[in-house]
């Protein structure tokens, strides 16, 4: 399953690269996230509560920064195993410069195994787009509000092209 | 012997108990202080196992026993594979996996509890460290240079490769005018039986007794098996195939679960079940077909096949099932189909892969090879812009050309080809259609006509021929109050032998068949036997019961003379009555001859008392009947959807014993074969997942799919067996893919496509006819 | 195929269920018709802690006429709406859409409130109701409120729904003179799901030969249903030909991401998506003029 697509944040690179790199913010950001704990450098130990509607699953797992060019691009690893089965993906993040801020892309993949795998391909591709969409609102909504801290939260992401898995 | 019952649709007789739901099947049992065994399974596809722990399951509540692969080291063998190949590699499946797990859905441990839900909860609690490995999954990759092989300790994951080749072949090559390469491929399936497995097996300390009741199409083989595996003396063992919901060859073979489940048994002294679920059905149940053939024939102009050649890559998956090796050489056996091609060859290359096993599924193998040389004559065909009507005929062998040798090495028993394409066209006006076809064209429809001329191996038999045995046992005794059983080691799961062997009996035996009882499946009742498969139960069984009813009635025509003071050759047996010819009204009851054999006071001098015969039949030749379908599709061209417009299936196996039967099979079998044309696929991605895994995703043919089925049936008998009967199990699923094929491609000619591999989904033949197409006529 | 353990309640009447889903608020799912609910929670990728059965309900399984306009109690079953003689006559865009729900087993336990509230981006309803501007009504213990269709959806599985709401009733106009509707519907051949399902609900103007008004609901194409608004603007005030259904139809899938799966990318999904708006409003047209359409599929 890949996943690929940008978005336009209202803060400079350096500013979003402090926000992504900082666990205890990110945490906030990852969507149902309940733990991110430091792991060694550039790792961290996470649980996670993935889920849509009434279908939910509990991963524990690794995060872990790689590749870091501060501030223009890093690939974060991601790995999680619950009961539901196992998730691993890995994606490019690369931040450029805008007059408006940052335009943040992202590219990555993602596999899943196990129950999800096996049963939940009409609705997976949609739920990890989802998942991530989330994640990047969260991280535009947590930047404006810092530039402006009554203004509403941001627009969506733009959308999110991916290929076929 | 009168008929008449036999050749008559009488309705089955299995039917009402089945139809009110009052039968049992495996999981219909329980048994006093009965456990439930749960599996856990594997989610990766390719993984080191570091440890397996146990401890949190152990102490659930309600569980009472949890095992890893390590804890049945030694104490349980692994899965059997009874085909032997020359230098095969060795596959041998452990039944809970030890070191390493190779597939999606293999058994790493197992919970038994006090009920069923207290197993599922537990096997949340087992905690499994995994090291994934990259999986292997695409069967070329898998054989590509640097590939990692599966099995530690192999080279690589080629499993065997076979040969096989007769004829002249250099010479049809050389002095052929065109040479025509294509590859086809045939895709995994899942079999899909209504009842998922099941097992439930019970031990009574004292006795030494294990019983096992299991979902099985083989269970003498099955006894054999679990004996062996568990080390157990097979006298003590007793399997029981009660109803068996469906096989379809997913239920030919062995699992790691009947073994365990009776290890289980044995450990606990407690009856254990296990039903599995669907998507256990679909993970760790065997899959069928999976076949990449590449193929090369030389013709002549005149559409003449001077040979053939081809290469086969068979995708095994991880481990070998009972028979997973021989399949695809079955394949080869048949590649010529109907067709005197002089020269044949077929290489296979076995390979392993990160995938449930491939094994028997309906056909086993004869599909793949009837698809691989009807779309052969299909694309000659195209290729020569002939009709492929008249490409098949050419080819054929004449009905004087029989027994007919075949390059591959088999001898063809009977069969006039002709006839049954002849009837086959005058039923669709084949000349008709080719109109209708040409008008739509121009009104920019897409119609197609497939035409598939077939010839099978069925009868299987001979024991020369098969890795465990190819004959067949009945036992038919006559009891005290003049009711017959018959007890037959085939094994029927849907098939209707309890009626057809019935009609056999009534007519050799002049009673009603309602005064007989076909006994089956049953180890410790009916005597050793094969089991029912390779559409041998009529043929091989059938042979056997009709052997025993012969026995039995020439003791009884013995009594009836002697009491009659008559010639027992002239006695007649007929509406309950035996009698001889030239004084009908001078007659025996039948009853009162049983009774006379038990009473034991009115027997001829040298006569044992009692009544009853038992047969192990052994065939002298396989069976091979024949047939032609029609297939009329038109496809959306907006959508892509494929609708069959017309159906006409003609089938030549032989004497038929009840028509009614017959239909059933052929109808089944060709809706599974729309199943295989049309929807069905097992996919898994690049990771080894199966994300076909469950009904949701896994398209099956439905009622609403089908157009009204037109059959008809010439009629060859086989000088194999006494009845003349050859077996029609699986015609349907060999004589029809290449039928749908062949319409499918038919249709799209206008857009230059002469070959589109299965299944024909919708999106697949909108993307050929909007993209790739450019219509070309 | 074993849930893990759960509470189950079984409330007679909607106060006591109502009271129920309050207090235990989103560890409790409501159990209708069970087809969505009970293979998640089978496969254990739901597990709700609370199962409030609403199946025993009295008086929540109707269809029936209120104040002019047709109303559903939202325990009706898919079969009941599917041969309902009312809605045959005065609303029989929700008898073809359910006819064409699963197989004959899924219409006789599945119910239409069910199947909104869990908004299964490949349902049917979703289209139609959409197409009818219905209006669903939501209870909760301190009273009722109403949610029009356009804005009940809010995401794949996602509603306008609160937790300690139930939804009661659907309310639906019935037909007008010179008004027709029609349910297109391409089926994932596994699930019976739409990939692509389109409901047209058209109004003509006078004398039959152009659009007054046309509303169409699209299921299965993006992770909740819509309105496809480009193609009812196309439409609107136009004289009908087949160019204007043709090109109106390609605004089916405007400002639209497309799901993408195994059974249909999202290329296919699109383009399908045109070619079922186009025969959705065909027949459609057709109904409103009077023609076959009119009843049942």
């Amino acid at each position: 399953m890949k996943l690929a697509g940008s978005i336009s944040l209202p803060a400079s690179p350096d500013e979003v690269w402090l926000l992504l790199t900082d666990s205890s913010r990110l945490a906030k950001l990852l969507p149902g996230c309940e733990r991110l704990e430091p792991d060694g450098p550039d790792r961290f130990k996470a649980a996670v509560k993935f889920g849509i509607a009434a279908i939910t699953g509990k991963y524990a797992g690794s995060l872990e920064f790689a590749e870091k060019k501060p501030p223009h691009s890093l690939v974060l690893k991601m790995d999680g195993k619950g009961l539901p089965g196992f998730v691993q993906g890995q994606g490019r993040i690369e931040l450029t410069p805008t007059a408006a801020g940052t335009e943040l892309t992202y590219s990555g993949e993602a596999q899943v195994g196990g129950v999800i795998a096996s049963v939940g391909q009409r609705m997976l591709d949609a739920a990890a787009r989802k998942i991530v969409q989330q994640f990047f609102d969260s991280a535009k909504a947590e930047l404006a509000s810092l530039k402006a801290p009554a203004a509403a939260p941001g627009a969506r992401a733009k959308s999110a092209r991916k290929a076929n898995r | 012997m009168t008929t008449t019952f036999i050749g008559k649709p009488l309705k089955r007789k299995e039917d009402p108990r089945l139809i009110q739901g009052i039968s049992h099947y495996v999981d219909d049992f329980n048994l006093a202080g009965m456990h439930y065994a749960a599996f856990l399974r594997s989610p990766y596809a390719h993984a080191k196992i570091r440890s397996v722990d146990l401890s949190k399951a152990r102490r659930a509540s309600g569980v009472v026993l949890a095992l890893s692969g390590a804890d049945v080291d030694g104490a349980i063998q692994p899965v059997p594979c009874a085909a032997q190949i020359p230098d095969m590699k060795s596959g041998a499946r452990p039944v809970l996996a030890r070191d390493r797990v190779l597939f999606v859905g293999e058994a790493v441990a197992v919970v038994v509890a006090t009920d069923r839900y207290s197993a599922r909860d537990a096997l949340d609690l087992i905690e499994v460290d995994y090291e994934p490995l990259t999986p292997v999954v695409n069967p070329e990759k898998a054989i590509a240079k640097g590939a990692a092989p599966l099995h530690p300790g192999q080279k690589d994951n080629i499993a065997f490769k076979w040969e096989l080749e007769g004829g002249d072949l250099k010479a049809a090559f050389k002095s052929a005018d065109k040479i025509i390469k294509q590859r086809i491929v045939n895709q995994r399936l899942i079999p899909v039986p209504i009842e998922t497995r099941g097992v439930l097996a019970d031990y009574q300390p004292g006795e030494g007794q294990l019983t096992v009741w299991s979902a099985t199409q083989i269970p003498h083989l099955l006894r054999t098996q679990i004996a062996s595996m568990l080390n157990f003396p097979e006298t003590q063992v007793h399997v029981v195939a009660p109803e068996v919901g469906g096989g379809f060859g997913s239920k030919l073979n062995v699992y790691p679960e009947e073994a365990l489940v009776a290890y289980l048994a044995i450990q606990l002294g407690k009856p254990v079940k296990w039903t599995e679920s669907r998507r256990e059905n679909f993970q760790a149940t065997i899959h069928g077909r999976d076949q990449i053939d590449d193929f090369e024939v030389a013709v002549k102009k005149d559409g003449t096949i001077l040979g053939l050649r081809c290469h086969v890559i068979a995708d095994l998956g991880a481990y070998y099932q009972l028979l997973t090796p021989l399949i695809p050489t079955l394949t080869g056996l048949m590649m010529t189909g109907c067709y005197k091609i002089p020269a044949a060859r077929m290489e296979i290359t076995g390979v392993f892969t990160n995938k449930m096993a491939t094994d028997a599924y309906r056909g086993a193998g004869r599909p793949e090879a009837t698809y691989l040389i009807e779309r052969v004559m299909d694309i000659v065909a195209a290729e020569l812009k002939k009709d492929p009507v008249e490409i098949r005929r050419k080819n054929f062998p004449q009905p004087k050309d029989f027994p007919y040798a075949t390059p591959t090495g088999l001898i063809y028993d009977s069969g006039d080809y002709q006839k049954a394409l002849d009837l086959a066209l005058k039923v669709a006006d084949y000349k008709k259609l080719r109109q209708d076809q040409a008008r739509l064209r121009k009104q920019g429809r897409y119609m197609g006509i497939g035409v598939s001329t077939y010839v099978e191996i069925c009868g299987m038999g001979p024991s020369s021929a098969m890795p465990a045995g190819g004959w067949e046992s009945a036992t038919v005794r006559v009891e005290p109050t003049g009711r017959v059983a018959v007890m037959t080691g085939s094994s029927p799961h849907g098939q209707g032998q309890e009626t057809s062997f019935a009609q056999m009996g009534a007519d050799i035996l002049g009673i009603d068949p309602s005064q007989i009882q076909v006994v089956h499946g049953d180890t410790s009742i009916v005597p050793y036997g094969i089991g029912t498969f390779g559409s041998r139960a009529t043929a091989v069984g059938g042979t056997a019961v009709y052997k025993s009813l012969q026995k039995v009635k020439d003791k009884l025509a013995r009594i009836a003379a002697h009491i009659l003071e008559a010639k027992p050759e002239r006695m007649v047996f007929a509406d309950g009555k035996i009698f001889a010819k030239e004084s009908p009204k001078k007659s025996v009851a039948f009853g009162q001859a049983v009774s006379a054999a038990y009473v034991a006071k009115t027997l001829p001098a040298d006569m044992e008392p009692g009544l009853e015969a038992t047969t192990f039949f052994e065939p002298a030749n396989f069976t091979y009947p024949f047939g032609t379908h029609i297939c009329v599709v038109e496809i959306d061209a907006e959508t892509g959807d494929v609708k069959i417009v017309r159906y006409v299936a003609v089938d030549d196996c032989g004497n038929v014993i009840n028509p009614l039967l017959v239909e059933g099979q052929v109808q089944g079998g060709i809706v599974q074969s729309v199943g295989q044309a049309i929807f069905e696929e097992a996919v898994y991605d690049e990771q080894g997942q199966l994300i076909t895994g469950e009904l949701m995703d896994y398209a099956l043919p439905r009622a609403s799919d089908m157009c009204w089925i037109e059959t008809e049936r010439t009629v060859t008998p086989t000088p194999v067996n006494p009845l003349g009967v050859k077996g029609v199990g699986e015609a349907g699923t060999i004589g029809a893919t290449p039928a749908l094929a062949g319409a499918v491609a038919d249709a799209l000619a206008p857009f230059g496509i002469h070959h589109v591999d299965m299944p024909f989904k919708r999106e697949k033949m909108w993307q050929l006819m909007h993209k790739n197409g450019r219509r070309v006529q | 195929m074993i849930p893990a353990a759960f509470e189950y309640h079984a409330p007679k009447t909607l106060d006591e269920a109502l009271r129920l889903v309050e207090r235990h608020g989103d560890e409790a799912k409501l159990l209708a018709g069970g087809h969505s609910l009970l293979p998640l929670m089978k496969l254990r990728l739901a597990a709700p802690r609370y199962v409030i059965d609403i199946g025993h309900l009295r008086g929540m399984s109707y269809i029936r006429e209120e104040n002019g306009r047709i109303a559903i109690g939202a325990l009706t079953t898919h079969s009941e709406i599917e041969n309902s003689e009312l809605l045959a006559t005065k609303c029989p865009l929700l008898c073809q859409t359910a006819s064409q729900i699963g197989d004959v087993q899924v219409r006789n336990r599945g119910t239409i409130g069910g199947s909104l509230a869990h908004a299964d981006p490949g349902a049917d309803y979703p289209a139609a109701i959409l197409a009818l501007d219905a209006e669903l009504i939501a209870a909760n213990t301190s009273g009722t409120r109403t949610i029009a269709a356009r804005d009940f959806f809010v995401d794949m599985l996602t509603t306008q729904l609160h937790p300690g709401e139930i939804l009661t009733q659907i309310r639906v106009a019935p037909r007008t003179e010179l008004s027709g509707a029609a349910y297109e519907k391409l089926h994932q051949p596994a699930s019976g799901f739409a990939i692509v399902g389109v409901a047209a609900n058209i109004l003509l103007g006078e004398g039959g030969k152009s659009i007054e008004r046309a509303a169409i609901g699209i299921t299965g194409l993006a992770a909740k249903a819509f309105r496809a608004e480009a193609v009812e603007r196309a439409l609107t005030g136009k004289t009908i030909s087949d160019k204007l259904i043709e090109d109106a139809s390609r605004g089916a899938t405007e400002g639209v991401e497309p799901l993408s799966d195994l059974h249909a990318s999202g290329e296919y999904r699109r383009e399908m998506a045109r070619v079922f708006t186009r025969r959705a409003i065909s027949r459609a047209i057709e109904a409103a003029r009077g023609g076959p359409s009119r009843g049942r599929a």
